[in-house]
């Protein structure tokens, strides 16, 4: 039997030769057609079905004949697929900013002032930060949308979502727990369109008449909605970290004398903390990457807040730009669109990887299989 | 049934001291729900109650209340009461107190008195400062009533006392927003009710470790039962707003519901309803798991079965964790410029597939490999001694036992990306139509490759969640626009949180049936 797992292809495919010659020239015949398929995908050709249905062909010959090792290919190929996709992503996102990143260079990050460091000019200034007629673009104001309304959801996040959390995994009798939970969890699916359309019409409002604010839509608005949307996913995340922690570090503190609140902060909770924070990143990513909520309710306007604390003024986030510039865009401007996403698919892949990092010394401190 | 010493224990127990505590803990349970509700403005100052304003009359109530925790500190101070308080409050209530104190000092200074900065900071230095050291110094029952007792009489006194009314109104410098008296005097109503609460039930329990778990625990359910009650609330708003357009014209018998089987025709004597919308949002969910569901589960199965820990599995976790959490506008960008040209040239509901597809490939991926890992390895163990390949052994015995699972995971990624707006705004679009998307009539054979044509596949078509964007950003001419979009709003809820539903308790029918 070959091992598919070495994933070395001159290896494998000797073995394969010598166990078989038939899956051997059948697994060859269907990996240069799936190859030419994807080359000529990418070429926008129209002759790209000749291939797939020789891909096609070979799969379908080599279920009939050859099921398991077909099966072992198949399996293998959808596994490498997954990373093909998230480097089709990557590629396609970073290649169509690319030509603005070229014509900005770090001014893509430039403020209407020149940023100096003792004399020394770090990032010239811009003429203005977002101007289409003249291309120039800085992402200043998107990022600093995104900042402050992320900051805002979090700071609403994670500290009650934390808190419920304790709540339900640590106080609730067990039926509040068992009806409570699900009702989380669904509650965790409510489209974000729908908190978008009531920000829409019925937030915006009630915030302009009773904080009598200069103009409809707001950064604090929106960062109240998107922590109000990422609640229950941290609820349920961190709620998830604090019952994994085993039985006996509690049953010890109490053992010792302790009150159950005691317990929970000085035993429970430190041990559950890199599961905590981790449902908080991936709050925090949520909120990063949340669309439809901030683009119905801003008011779309490219330039910092005046003065820049103002979080009832006006701007923009990097997700409300793209998704409300798009329809008007070409050529630069619509490269401009795309470094905005460049920057959130890296501040996304960082906190997904911290997430991840967290996670896994959980796993490894709490020393067992979760 | 009670021996007599047991009574007159019990009556000891249950004192002024408890009596008095309780009261404190309902007021400000009553205040502050209350108060929330003046927050929202579903109740105002004008709401009466027993002849007096809303507010007056909680004011009054929290006045009480800061007298009560005041009595309650130093009759426990003097005595009066039987209590075990500790030496000190704790650092980290001091900390808070003297946090709140500089807040409250500071903007008093700052904004009431006209301080510069440098005047502001010293005199909110001074007061946070000295609250902190008073509090750390004290002991427990006076240094966690006194604080929350005072500024409770503080805030109703202002109130009653007319000095914070509906009228007042505070412009924050450098915000170009107003603190109106209207949304000013819930705000402080809730925060020193909240507050008072906590040392009232601290002073129930006569302090110590016990009164702090009690107050803890009166914090952290009241967070507990406000995020549900919110939530909850505001599923309810949408269904108030939603089920009445939603349900225009229905009957049952015969069968009629114009909303969910009507087109929008744009003409003003015909119902206008999401029929196009949600066949769309099936084939575009049918298409996403055609696309999606067989990699994912593919890949789970090499995952778990085939591969062993190292290099290559390491890679492929870091790809689904960071397909995870693309964000779903960068998915929409790379559809944009990656499967838009290639397909059509244009926006169309095969690109939307494809899309919402890549995007449930890491839900489903995460979720079936779970599943797999669940099925314990006495079944492969079995399969194997009866003789039977590895192959053989996944197809019939571990696919099958993991089937539940890899289905709830399924479902569960459905319901997310039939709400998703953002990517369908880029690479689908469509409006709002009459006529529903006819794929299944639409698909030709032709003579030049590929062959095979279908236009509807290939034209953009309409789905809920973005006809409730378009509802906004077109804002429909006529005039029960806003009627149509929580009618879809309703609808989309509906469809979405049913799947959530679905798949949240079928896993826990199958995790019981699998523990038991």
């Amino acid at each position: 039997m070959t091992d598919l797992s070495s994933f070395d292809t001159r290896q494998r495919l000797r073995r394969l030769v010598e166990t078989d010659r038939e899956v051997a020239s059948l697994f060859a015949v269907a990996t240069v057609c799936l190859v030419a398929t994807f080359a000529l995908f990418l070429l926008n050709s129209t002759v790209t079905v000749v291939p797939l249905a020789g891909f096609l062909a070979a799969t379908g010959y080599g279920w009939y004949a050859h099921q398991a090792e077909t099966a072992r290919a198949l399996t293998f190929l959808a596994t490498v697929s997954t990373i093909l996709v998230l480097g089709l992503i990557t590629v396609y996102v970073f290649l169509e900013a690319l030509p603005v990143f070229q014509r900005m260079g770090i001014r893509l990050f430039g403020f209407t002032e020149p940023i100096e460091l003792f004399g020394v000019t770090l990032i010239p200034s811009v003429d203005s930060y977002w101007s289409t007629s003249q291309h120039t673009y800085s992402l200043i104001p998107m990022i600093w949308g995104t900042f402050v309304t992320t900051l805002l959801a979090t700071a609403i996040a994670a500290p009650l979502g934390i808190a419920a959390a304790l709540f339900l995994a640590e106080i609730a009798p067990p039926l509040v727990r068992e009806t409570v939970k699900p009702g989380v969890e669904i509650l965790a699916g409510i489209p974000s369109i729908v908190y978008g359309y009531l920000g829409f019409v019925v937030l915006n409002q009630f915030f302009y008449q009773n904080l009598e604010m200069a103009n409809l839509g707001s950064l604090f608005l929106v960062g109240l909605v998107i922590g109000l949307m990422a609640l229950p996913t941290v609820v349920s995340v961190a709620d998830d970290a604090l019952t994994s922690v085993p039985d006996a570090m509690r049953d010890g503190a109490i053992a010792m004398g302790l009150t159950e609140w005691q317990t929970m902060k000085s035993i429970t909770l430190p041990a559950a903390l890199s599961g905590v924070s981790a449902a908080v990143l991936l709050g925090i990513g949520r909120a990063v990457g949340e669309t439809m909520a901030a683009t119905v309710i801003l008011g779309h306007t490219q330039r910092l807040p005046d003065p820049l604390q103002d979080v009832f003024d006006n701007t923009e986030t990097l997700t409300s730009l793209i998704a409300s510039q798009y329809g008007n865009a070409d050529g630069l401007h619509m490269n401009a669109l795309f470094t905005a996403g460049v920057v959130l698919f890296v501040t996304v892949m960082i906190l997904s990887i911290a997430a991840r990092r967290i996670e896994l010394r959980m796993n490894r401190k709490l020393g067992g299989e979760l | 049934m009670s021996y007599p010493t047991d009574s007159a224990l019990v009556v000891d127990d249950t004192g002024t001291a408890e009596r008095l505590a309780s009261g404190v803990v309902g007021l400000g349970l009553v205040t502050f729900v209350f108060s929330l509700l003046g927050l929202t403005q579903i109740v105002t100052e004008e709401t009466a109650i027993l002849g007096v304003g809303l507010y007056d009359f909680l004011a009054v109530g929290l006045l009480l209340m800061g007298v009560a925790t005041v009595g309650l500190g130093v009759g426990s101070r003097v005595g009066v009461f039987n209590t075990t308080p500790d030496a000190t409050p704790g650092a980290v209530t001091a900390a808070l107190f003297g946090l709140g104190g500089f807040v409250v000092a500071g903007l008093l200074a700052s904004q009431l008195l006209g301080f510069g900065t440098l005047g502001w900071l010293a005199v909110a230095s001074l007061i946070g400062g000295v609250t902190f050291v008073g509090v750390a110094l004290a002991p427990e029952d006076i240094g966690s009533t006194l604080p929350p007792g005072l500024a409770a009489i503080v805030v109703g006194l202002l109130i009653v006392g007319g000095i914070l009314t509906p009228a007042f109104a505070w412009e924050p410098e450098g915000f170009s927003a107003t603190l109106t008296g209207s949304m000013a005097i819930p705000l402080a109503l809730s925060v020193t009710s909240l507050v008072t609460m906590w040392a009232g039930a601290k002073a129930y329990e006569g302090y110590g470790s016990t009164g702090r778990q009690t107050a803890a625990y009166l914090l952290v359910g009241i967070n507990a039962v406000a995020i549900i009650a919110v939530l909850v609330g505001l599923l309810l708003f949408i269904a108030s707003k939603g089920v009445g357009p939603a349900f225009q014209g229905f009957s049952l018998v015969p069968f009629e519901w114009p909303f969910v089987t009507n087109g929008y025709s744009f003409r003003p004597e015909v119902i206008n309803g999401v029929f196009p919308a949600i066949v769309g949002t099936i084939w575009l969910v049918i298409g996403a798991v055609i696309t999606g569901v067989p990699i994912a589960v593919a890949a789970a199965v090499f995952l778990t079965e085939y591969a062993e820990q190292g290099r290559f599995v390491g890679a492929v976790e870091i790809a689904t964790n960071g397909l995870w959490s693309t964000p779903s506008v960068v998915y929409g960008l790379f559809g944009y410029a990656f499967l838009v040209p290639r397909l059509g040239g244009s926006t169309s509901l095969l690109t939307g597939m494809l899309v919402l597809g890549f995007m449930l490939l890491p839900l489903c991926l995460i979720t079936s490999r779970e599943a797999i890992k669940a099925v314990p390895d006495e079944y492969r163990d079995a399969s194997a001694a009866l003789g039977v390949s590895q192959w053989e052994t996944i197809k019939s015995v571990v696919l099958p036992a993991a089937m539940p699972g890899i289905l709830t995971g399924v479902i569960l990624g459905v319901g997310r990306i039939a709400g998703e707006t953002a990517p369908i705004l880029l690479v689908m679009a469509g409006g709002l139509r009459d006529d529903a998307p006819n794929v299944l009539g639409s698909f030709e054979f032709t003579s030049a490759p590929p062959f095979v044509a279908n236009d509807a596949l290939l034209q953009s078509a309409p789905a809920l969640p973005y006809q409730l964007y378009a509802t906004i950003t077109a804002g429909v001419s006529a005039e029960n626009a806003t009627e149509f979009g929580w009618a879809t709003a309703f609808i989309l809820l509906l469809v979405v949180l049913s799947f959530y539903a679905i798949g949240i308790f079928s896993r826990l029918y199958f995790r019981r049936r699998l523990n038991s």
